[in-house]
């Protein structure tokens, strides 16, 4: 086991850190698509801010 | 207890700008009216417990636009402790119309004088104190731009809201304060005092939102009708107008002590709309102005940096501050020289054409071997030096031109050995991986997949930057407004409203909010049209596409982008000119009242701050989605059939992969268009997750087997058809009907194939190295008549229309 994990731990670390990094970016896309950051410059950037995604802002 | 501020003003008047000042917010400042359509809501910086909120901008308290009915709703029946009036201190007379009904809603009322550094400059000169008698509430001058007295009338308005100081009433004319007495009394008695004069002016004006609102019965209407009408009698005018009357000629009389306008001779900004607003040369500068700004983006600055990105941080790397490059340059051509590389390339090239085979680049190859450039040759031969053998190796294998020029340069003078030399993001990530032992596939997952993708879209940051950085100039100077100004003047013509040309304005950042700033449109059938027509426009994700083709295919031809851009308002116009004669899309368009700002220099901060926040959301979404998606292509490209089974195989050839199983099960429905590859027909669908998103698979899976013409026909499909996901959203939001949504992505996918389809099929009667199709070409002429039949058929439907009105 220990001579496996000596021999693979650059996957494991390479792929641990993937997985992190896919796992953050779907996370707060969802969260950021939630609160009405799905498009470009997120709400700041957009006219109808604070109309959209109301029930959401409720609830935080 | 919490205090808010209501910041009340006219469109384009700076609301935004001040609250952004207020707050220390960042909301999109646009200079043209319609950029808040919602109230939007901050703190105060430095002070707690005091709210700001930042209503739409609004030329009266009637309720005509969604504006208005917004502000006014808020006003009346939230009531803020207080409001910010701001008024445009270059236009007093207009502004303080709002101005005299705010003061009328029974709220303590602070007017900022904005943009007093453009009045002084005009050599005009406001009396504040006296204004300040005039309106009865304090009036302070600030410059919302410059920050400079806004934390002053901040102070003032908190100081005014806790005192619950209101401005005196103000008196009309005696016989319509007589008719007002009578509604007070028989109507709105019940209400509270202050409160009492507003709804009294609204009922006098007929304002059918406040009779429902205030239930009024027939009886008491009927009742104070006879008062209305003895008014309107005595003034031989309708109500409405006699208060805005009233209004304007106390407004005049009021500004006669305390405004002076000197007059000399016309401003600056009336000569420049001289000329750029001007009835014949309006649009050329339009034109003109748009082809540089996109030249300049992507063909000259922005192709600079992008080639330093692409070639130095995602490639190989590059010499600190050039120190090294001319000793390298110098050394590879005495190399190159010394093994006569170029004329032994240039005779396999010739050899090849002798044969007759047809050769895909190869006047690329011939052109670039001809000129000696190294940087060229080694691209040509790179792209399509596969399709050229050059003998049979000790193995027996056959050798091509790309390969033999890779052995040949096995031993020439390497980049490293020179000067200051700093390797690229790949180059380090690799070697970081090969250190750590990694497997082959997972080398190949982050190197080829997700920095080969993730970098071909970050090496574009540059171009998007210069792009945003002149857009914000535009926008912020006030040269925009005169564009939607001059649009309207030729839409009209054409049915269409000028106020369908600022959401296309703002599209070009981004869609989203582009398509979500139809909102202001009032007509319905005008919304919807402009909902479907905005995503036209090229918005920020899509210039990266436009570079890419225009470089890879092109070699950075100077017109592609500009023609890019030029395309996507040609879709506009037509689209609007076609649906505008169905009986979906007819009527009158809506009128377009649009006051146009003075010009002025923006600050350097502004326009920055603006690019940023537009180059930032690009460069997140490379860092997010785009990440994700490279990935997702990465994993799919190397799973499929392996040695008759389903397996994983790092030289997976595409088409036995899953993803070339979905390219060639939909690679059909763009063979008509020219680009009928596997590669191609992924990326367009990826696309759809975010335009970007076509440069990143094309990063991953590579795409070079394609003629100009089909790259061209491409880009057009690619800039016209359905926006992405977000966008597609954005959509069903505003037509808020699944029915309409199909139809407009319906629309827009239809209109990109068949102006792809006549690019390409028409285009291959003109190109080399197309073989053009008889079947294409027919049908190609049949779209271009039906086309012209829709574009000039005479508009039935607005005939129709107007006899329905004349009877």
């Amino acid at each position: 086991m220990l001579e496996w994990l000596a021999e693979n731990w650059g996957n494991i670390l390479v792929i641990a850190v993937l997985l992190l990094a896919v796992g953050a970016v779907v996370y707060f896309r969802v969260r950021a698509r939630r609160a009405g950051r799905g498009g470009c410059g997120g709400c700041a950037g957009c006219a109808m801010k604070d109309i959209c995604h109301e029930k959401y802002k409720k609830n935080l | 207890m919490e205090l808010r501020i209501a910041l009340a003003g006219n469109p384009n008047s700076g609301k935004t700008t001040l609250f952004n000042a207020l707050t220390g917010s960042n909301q999109f400042v646009g200079n043209w009216p319609g950029v808040t359509v919602e109230k939007k809501e901050g703190r105060l910086k430095g002070q707690e417990g005091v709210i700001v909120t930042d209503l739409p901008g609004i030329y009266s308290l009637s309720p005509y636009t969604p504006e208005e009915i917004v502000a006014r709703k808020y006003l009346i029946e939230e009531r803020p402790d207080v409001i910010l009036n701001i008024v445009d201190g270059t236009n007093l007379e207009r502004n303080l119309y709002l101005t005299t009904q705010l003061t009328e809603i029974g709220i303590p009322v602070v007017v900022a004088i904005n943009m007093m550094d453009i009045v002084r400059k005009n050599g005009d000169s406001i009396d504040i104190e006296g204004l300040s008698r005039v309106v009865d509430s304090p009036v302070v001058e600030i410059s919302a731009l410059r920050g400079d007295g806004v934390e002053k009338a901040a102070a003032i308005a908190i100081e005014m809201a806790k005192k619950k100081a209101k401005p005196r009433r103000r008196y009309f004319s005696g016989i319509v304060e007589h008719a007002l007495a009578h509604i007070e009394e028989a109507v709105v008695h019940h209400l509270p005092e202050q409160q009492q004069r507003w709804y009294a002016i609204k009922i006098f004006e007929r304002d059918v939102r406040v009779i429902e609102k205030l239930d009024v019965s027939a009886d008491l209407l009927t009742h104070i009708e006879k008062d209305i009408k003895t008014v309107e009698h005595e003034f031989d005018d309708d109500a409405e107008s006699i208060i805005i009357n009233e209004r304007y000629n106390y407004i005049t009389e009021a500004l006669k002590g305390c405004y002076k306008r000197r007059r000399v001779g016309i401003s600056t900004t009336e000569k420049i709309d001289r000329v750029v607003t001007n009835r014949f040369a309006a649009l050329p500068i339009f034109a003109l102005i748009m082809f540089l700004v996109y030249f300049i983006s992507v063909s000259t600055v922005g192709t600079w940096m992008t080639d330093y990105t692409n070639d130095g941080l995602f490639g190989d790397g590059w010499y600190l501050f050039g120190i090294g490059r001319s000793a390298y340059e110098e050394a590879l051509e005495e190399y190159v020289d010394e093994h006569l590389i170029i004329e032994r390339a240039a005779g396999f090239v010739q050899a090849a054409e002798a044969t007759g085979s047809d050769i895909r680049g190869l006047d690329d190859l011939k052109e670039a071997l001809s000129a000696r450039e190294w940087g060229a040759i080694e691209e040509a031969i790179g792209s399509y030096g596969s399709q050229i053998v050059t003998g049979i190796d000790a193995e027996g294998n056959t050798v091509t031109l790309d390969t033999w020029l890779e052995a040949e340069l096995e031993n020439a003078p390497v980049s490293e050995d020179f000067g200051v030399w700093v390797p690229g993001i790949p180059v380090l990530l690799g070697a970081l991986l090969e250190k750590m032992n990694v497997s082959p596939w997972l080398y190949s997952l982050v190197i080829d997949g997700m920095v080969g993708g993730v970098g071909a879209v970050l090496g574009f940051v540059p171009q998007i930057l210069v792009l945003f950085l002149f857009l914000a100039f535009l926008e912020a100077c006030g040269y925009m407004s005169r564009i939607a100004f001059v649009l309207d003047r030729i839409f009209c013509k054409f049915g269409l409203s000028g106020k369908s040309f600022i959401p296309l304005l703002i599209g070009t950042g981004c869609s989203v909010p582009g398509i979500m700033a139809s909102r202001t449109i009032e007509n319905e059938a005008d919304r919807r049209m402009t909902v479907i027509t905005t995503s036209f426009v090229p918005c920020g994700a899509k210039l990266p596409v436009i570079a890419l083709i225009a470089g890879a295919l092109f070699g950075g031809a100077w017109w592609v982008a500009p023609v890019a851009y030029f395309v996507g308002i040609t879709a506009v116009i037509c689209s609007g000119l076609i649906l505008k004669k169905t009986k979906l899309f007819a009527g009158d368009p809506a009128p377009f009242v649009m006051e146009l700002p003075a010009y002025h220099m923006p600050t350097a901060s502004s326009i920055l701050r603006s690019m940023w926040d537009r180059g930032w959301a690009f460069i997140k979404k490379a860092g997010t989605i785009i990440l994700v998606s490279t990935i997702v292509i990465w994993v799919l490209s190397h799973l499929g059939v392996v040695d008759g089974g389903f397996g994983f195989l790092l030289e997976m050839e595409l088409e036995d992969s899953l993803l070339g199983y979905f390219g060639k099960g939909v690679k059909w429905i763009f063979a008509p268009l020219g680009f009928a590859s596997i590669e191609t027909a992924v990326a367009t669908f990826m696309g759809l997750v975010a335009k970007e998103e076509i440069v990143a698979v094309l990063g991953v899976l590579d795409f070079l087997d394609m003629t100009r013409l089909a790259g061209f026909s491409f880009l057009v499909f690619n800039l016209l058809c359905a926006p992405c996901f977000a966008a597609m959203g954005a959509i069903k939001r505003e037509m808020n009907s699944a029915k309409w949504t199909a139809f407009a992505i319906g629309y827009q996918c239809l209109f990109a194939y068949l102006v792809s389809l006549v690019i390409y099929q028409v285009g291959a009667l003109f190109a080399a190295d197309v073989t053009a199709n008889a079947v294409g070409v027919a049908v190609s002429v049949l779209v271009v008549l039906l086309f012209l039949y829709l574009l000039l058929r005479p508009n039935r439907a607005a005939r129709a229309g107007k006899g329905a009105l004349q009877q």
